[in-house]
């Protein structure tokens, strides 16, 4: 779970695993979850996006099979800094193999760009052909989308894994 | 039971019969047992490179001392070398230090997934220390050359800034690549502004997300709920906000005074400003220096029943429990502090 901060990371992962979402400080550091989703069992490590800490998360791609990329779609202005850091992410080789779920966040403010308009700034269509990814808007606050982007997820990785045995 | 029973003579009557067959297959399993040793153990050899062969924080703990004892000895001997021909030798020495410094990054990501969280953290700690004391070795001997990235970098930053101030009316900043791919129309926002006050209400219809961009010198009151703020670049400005239903995010300013009441608030290089905060979660601040902080005390009609249904009612002292992400230390970080009640602004209040 990575992103630039202030995109909702944390939100999105308490709101998924049926926690107050009331009162969240930025992240320090990462945290941890293990949430039973379906016939599965999901560790989402919840790393936080300040500038000072993202030299950081490449400490944590090992065993990814799943990447999921937070964007604050109303922050219009550091598109460029969000799409230039999800760049260098991909091209990290141990997150070679890893499904990629863009979610556009906080579509519920006015004005957010739409999930189709954050894909052509991202230009997700240009990502290897080997990798994949799928984008979904979503409302950390209501759980809005949620549920649709972890499900496709989850399926992705499992079809994935099954091939592979 | 019977029928175990039954299957209990019928195997003891087979014994004999069997006896061949049965060694037979003995022998064939512990063939296959010692080749699987094998394999495994030539499995094990070929990993011992990338992954660790321990799992225990124990012995993790003693290999990173050792690791890091080292490459600070290592530094300690480029300081006090004070001989002005060996740089060409110290340059190298350096490369050495810093990538000793990135060996032990990858020992610590290759063990994480086993430690304990507070041994990452203070792994990643002392690992960050060590780079930071590494590059102040790095830009004490062998200084940057004049025209590095960096100085372009500011340079380009510093002509942005005049453009703005000789030309206030020019259009506001230009996504450069995001606006390139789709048409990107501007936030609701005051930006490009110098000595103004500038007022809006959303009492009546409650705002959406809002932005404060490249201001000088100017006041800026806006009443009523907004769902998120964005501020960017204020010089010398008074900023007095009705509560924020999500988050604040700040970045670049100077000389200022906010009033904000929010649930989470983001402050990123700020410099010589005070923040008057009602806010749920601990504040941050990140690459900022003389920050103070204080109680939200703004009042405008309505600004009750505004807090309340932000649910930000209630002032829980968040305020003063302020992160410093450049200071991970359990002392107090010198970029920030209290201010003393003596010196905060009284009530304001907004007609």
């Amino acid at each position: 779970m990575v992103g630039l901060d202030n995109s909702g990371k944390t939100t999105i992962v308490l709101h998924i695993n049926g926690e107050d979402t009331s009162v969240i400080s930025p992240t320090l550091g990462f945290n941890i979850k293990t949430i039973s989703y379906q016939r599965y069992t999901l560790n989402i490590w919840d790393i936080g996006g300040q500038k000072t800490i993202r030299s950081y998360w490449r400490n944590y791609f090992e065993q990814t099979d799943g990447l999921v990329w937070v964007v604050d779609s109303s922050d219009v202005r550091r598109l460029d800094d969000c799409k230039h850091e999800l760049d260098n992410l991909l091209k990290e080789e141990r997150l070679s193999g890893a499904s990629l779920l863009v979610l556009a966040n906080k579509q519920d403010i006015p004005g957010a760009l739409k999930p189709a308009d954050i894909a052509k700034v991202l230009n997700l269509d240009a990502i290897d052909k080997t990798r994949h990814w799928r984008i979904v808007g979503c409302c950390a606050y209501t759980g809005e989308g949620l549920l649709e982007g972890f499900d496709w997820l989850v399926q992705d990785i499992a079809s994935r894994i099954y091939v592979l045995d | 039971m019977e029928e175990g029973k039954i299957d209990a003579l019928c195997q003891e009557q087979e014994v004999f019969q069997q006896k061949s067959k049965h060694e037979a297959m003995l022998e064939r399993l512990s063939n296959l047992h010692q080749s699987r040793l094998q394999q495994s153990a030539s499995r094990k050899s070929g990993l011992e490179d990338s992954s660790p062969a321990f799992e225990s924080t124990q012995s993790f703990l003693a290999r990173f001392a050792e690791m890091k004892h080292s490459i600070e000895a290592s530094l300690k001997q480029c300081r006090e070398a004070s001989d002005p021909d060996s740089k060409s030798s110290l340059k190298s020495h350096l490369e050495r230090i810093s990538l000793a410094i990135e060996d032990l990054q990858k020992l610590v990501a290759e063990n994480s997934y086993f430690l304990p969280s507070y041994e990452v953290r203070s792994s990643l700690k002392a690992i960050s220390d060590l780079k930071e004391s590494l590059e102040v070795v790095n830009s004490e001997f062998l200084p940057r050359k004049k025209f590095s990235f960096r100085n372009k970098v500011q340079k380009k930053e510093i002509t942005q800034d005049k453009d703005v101030e000789l030309d206030p009316t020019q259009t506001p900043e230009l996504l450069s690549f995001a606006s390139a791919v789709i048409p990107i129309h501007d936030s609701p926002g005051f930006r490009n502004k110098e000595n103004v006050v500038l007022e809006k209400d959303f009492r009546a219809a409650g705002g959406g997300d809002f932005t404060l961009s490249d201001l000088n010198a100017c006041e800026i009151r806006l009443r009523g709920c907004l769902r998120a703020l964005y501020v960017h670049r204020l010089k010398n400005c008074r900023v007095y906000v009705g509560p924020v239903f999500g988050s604040v995010l700040i970045e670049g300013v100077e000389d200022c005074l906010f009033m904000l009441a929010s649930h989470q608030i983001r402050i990123h290089h700020a410099n010589n400003t005070n923040f008057y905060l009602r806010v749920r979660s601990r504040p941050i601040i990140e690459d900022s220096s003389g920050v103070r902080f204080a109680p939200y005390n703004l009042i405008y009609d309505g600004v009750e029943k505004d807090l309340k249904d932000s649910g930000l009612e209630e002032e829980t002292g968040s305020w003063a429990n302020v992160d410093d992400f450049k200071w991970l230390r359990a002392s107090q970080s010198p970029n920030w502090s209290v201010l003393p009640e003596e010196e905060r602004v009284c009530t304001v209040k907004l007609n």
